[in-house]
């Protein structure tokens, strides 16, 4: 194995390592346990029964694993992943400099860009990883609880409603998952531009929250229907797009070449900032 | 194997650093004297290059830290006042993953490290349940990964007890004088300094105000001569012919360009028994605030 894949390898166990991890995994999937249980709450559950019968589909073959665990993904990625990733990246160099840590790895014979690198690299490398584990883990408890069946889609904001039967509903479940953890990707981006900068690993957290919230709930006033385009969260959804009977390809490209320039902008912007700085006691 | 030109730094409005040049040999043992916010911290920033100074260069063997870091840095180790590491992962994962920023070191050399800093029985514990004195041997042990030809100690001593402090100091000297290595040492513990160092340089406010020889400081710091005589009437006239003067009751001080020598053949030639002359010195602390004063006022 050469260096650079051990000094990965080492990013990535001091970022699993931590209690917080675990316990944070451990949030999600008590998070998907709870979801389920409240969908299948008889007020929630006729809820949804009315949507799929008024769109003249079967509630008992809709209403099944896959379908629940596309709800399960789009409400935890949102709420608890966008907190989950601004918390680990934002955390990523500022808690390594409040600690000291990083003066010590800076005694040694690295470079700046290399250590800022590996950092990034690790927090990219943690996304996907979340990002595939809450989808199958939602699969996996969405299966346990209603078995298998199509998928019914629905997501007003990007005026989707669909539905595919239980295989190739499936096959765009999965294929959706590497795409969400691109989009999930521009959050950690945005963690570890704040995370370089002289502030508190707090800060930078809550600093990329406030951004990712903000540009949502902007992006959702009709007010700003004719800007889609310059919100991050618009370009972010494109891995709904998936879910399309006629996938946008060309479209899909176009939000996720977007999205990478603004990952690679704040991914420069971070290390340009951590090249410059004085780390001192 | 240390040199310093011009050396400045400044903070915002504050002057951390002012105009520093030094030159520090190849296997010496220097040390670097100030109380807290003198400036020794900076220099050490400067020297990791984790401070970009405001003015002035630093060279490592010759290697400027400024335009070379990487190379400037290879074969030199540094541990910190307050040394730190991941608390939840172990003494030994730590200097797994300190090391991978340099090389890929065989087990068997971390081990030794280990064992040298006497940490072999509790290196797979947490760093969390470490001791301060611990922690500062698990510091000492990652600097010495892969063996480093310099190493930086920023206030190595701080903190521990005095039985840590007596290991520390031990290692420091066996490090200098088993292994050759040069060792570059920030403190304000004065005892400390006078124990380990050939060498010193004092900060005060980011300036330098002396560098030399630790005897040499000792030595300009003389307060005269304590003697005991059995005729002080007798001894006085002859301390007055020499140009020298009584300051108390037991101790003269010498004409400047008086010799000590001199002055007890002289006594012993007008019948005056010398039973002891020993110099008079100042205690470290006076001699070191001594030294800051005259720069004040300078």
């Amino acid at each position: 194995m050469t260096l650079v894949f051990i000094q990965l390898r080492n990013e990535l166990h001091k970022l699993f390592a931590r209690k917080r991890t675990h316990l944070g995994f451990a949030a999600f999937l008590a998070v998907e346990v709870l979801i389920l249980f409240l969908l299948n709450l008889p007020k929630p559950k006729a809820g949804f029964r009315r949507l799929i019968e008024q769109n003249g589909y079967g509630f008992d073959q809709y209403f099944s694993g896959s379908t629940l665990a596309l709800l399960i993904l789009m409400w935890t990625t949102f709420l608890l992943g966008a907190l989950y990733l601004a918390l680990v990246a934002g955390d990523v160099v500022a808690k390594e400099v409040e600690d000291g840590t990083l003066r010590m790895i800076l005694c040694r014979p690295v470079s700046r860009l290399r250590v800022g690198l590996l950092k990034y690299a690790a927090c990219v490398l943690y996304t996907l990883v979340l990002a595939l584990f809450i989808g199958l883990t939602a699969l996996l408890a969405g299966l346990a609880y209603r078995g298998w069946g199509g998928l019914f889609v629905i997501a007003p904001q990007e005026h989707l409603l669909a539905l595919y039967d239980a295989w190739p509903g499936l096959w765009r479940y999965l294929a959706a998952l590497p795409l969400l953890a691109l989009s999930l990707v521009s959050i950690s981006s945005m963690g570890f531009l704040f995370s370089c900068c002289n502030m508190k690993p707090a800060a930078a957290t809550i600093l990329t929250l406030s951004i990712f919230f903000f540009d949502s709930i902007f992006r959702n006033i009709p007010y700003f229907e004719s800007l889609q385009g310059w919100f991050m969260t618009a370009h972010m959804a494109a891995w709904l797009h998936v879910f399309e009977y006629h996938i946008p390809w060309w479209r899909m490209a176009e939000d996720y070449t977007l999205l990478l320039a603004l990952d690679t902008t704040f991914a420069l912007l971070g290390l340009a900032i951590l090249h410059q700085r004085d780390f001192k006691a | 194997m240390i040199r310093l030109e011009h050396l400045s730094k400044t903070f915002k409005k504050r002057r951390a650093l002012d105009d520093l040049s030094l030159e520090i040999q190849e296997s010496e043992i220097f040390g670097l004297l100030g109380h807290n916010g003198a400036g020794k911290s900076t220099t050490f920033g400067m020297l990791l290059g984790q401070i970009y100074p405001s003015a002035g260069e630093a060279f490592i063997r010759g290697v400027s830290v400024q335009q070379d870091r990487q190379r400037a840095l290879r074969g030199v180790g540094a541990i910190f006042e307050e040394p730190a590491f991941h608390d939840y992962l172990s003494g030994w994962d730590n200097l797994r993953i300190l090391t991978s920023y340099t090389a890929r070191l065989p087990e068997e050399e971390l081990r030794e490290a280990v064992r040298f800093t006497g940490l072999e029985n509790r290196i797979h514990d947490p760093v969390r349940v470490y001791s301060h004195g611990m922690r500062q041997r698990l510091a000492l042990a990652q600097a010495l990964l892969p063996r480093p030809e310099l190493i930086l100690l920023d206030e190595p001593a701080e903190g521990l007890d005095p039985e840590g402090i007596h290991e520390m100091r031990q290692l420091i000297l066996r490090l200098n004088r088993e292994h050759g290595m040069t060792v570059v040492l920030s403190s304000h513990l004065l005892a400390e300094v006078e124990q380990l160092c050939d060498r010193v340089a004092i900060l005060n406010q980011g300036r330098l105000i002396f560098k030399g020889h630790w005897n040499e400081l000792t030595a300009a710091a003389t307060q005269g001569h304590r003697l005991d005589v059995d005729d002080w009437e007798k001894a006085e006239v002859v301390i007055k012919s020499l140009g020298a003067s009584r300051l108390t009751d037991d101790t003269i001080a010498l004409a400047p360009d008086g010799d000590m020598a001199d002055l007890v053949a002289a006594l012993v030639t007008a019948g005056v028994r010398v039973r002891a002359v020993e110099p008079v010195r100042r205690n470290l602390e006076e001699i070191y605030l001594n030294a800051i004063s005259d720069a004040s006022r300078s």
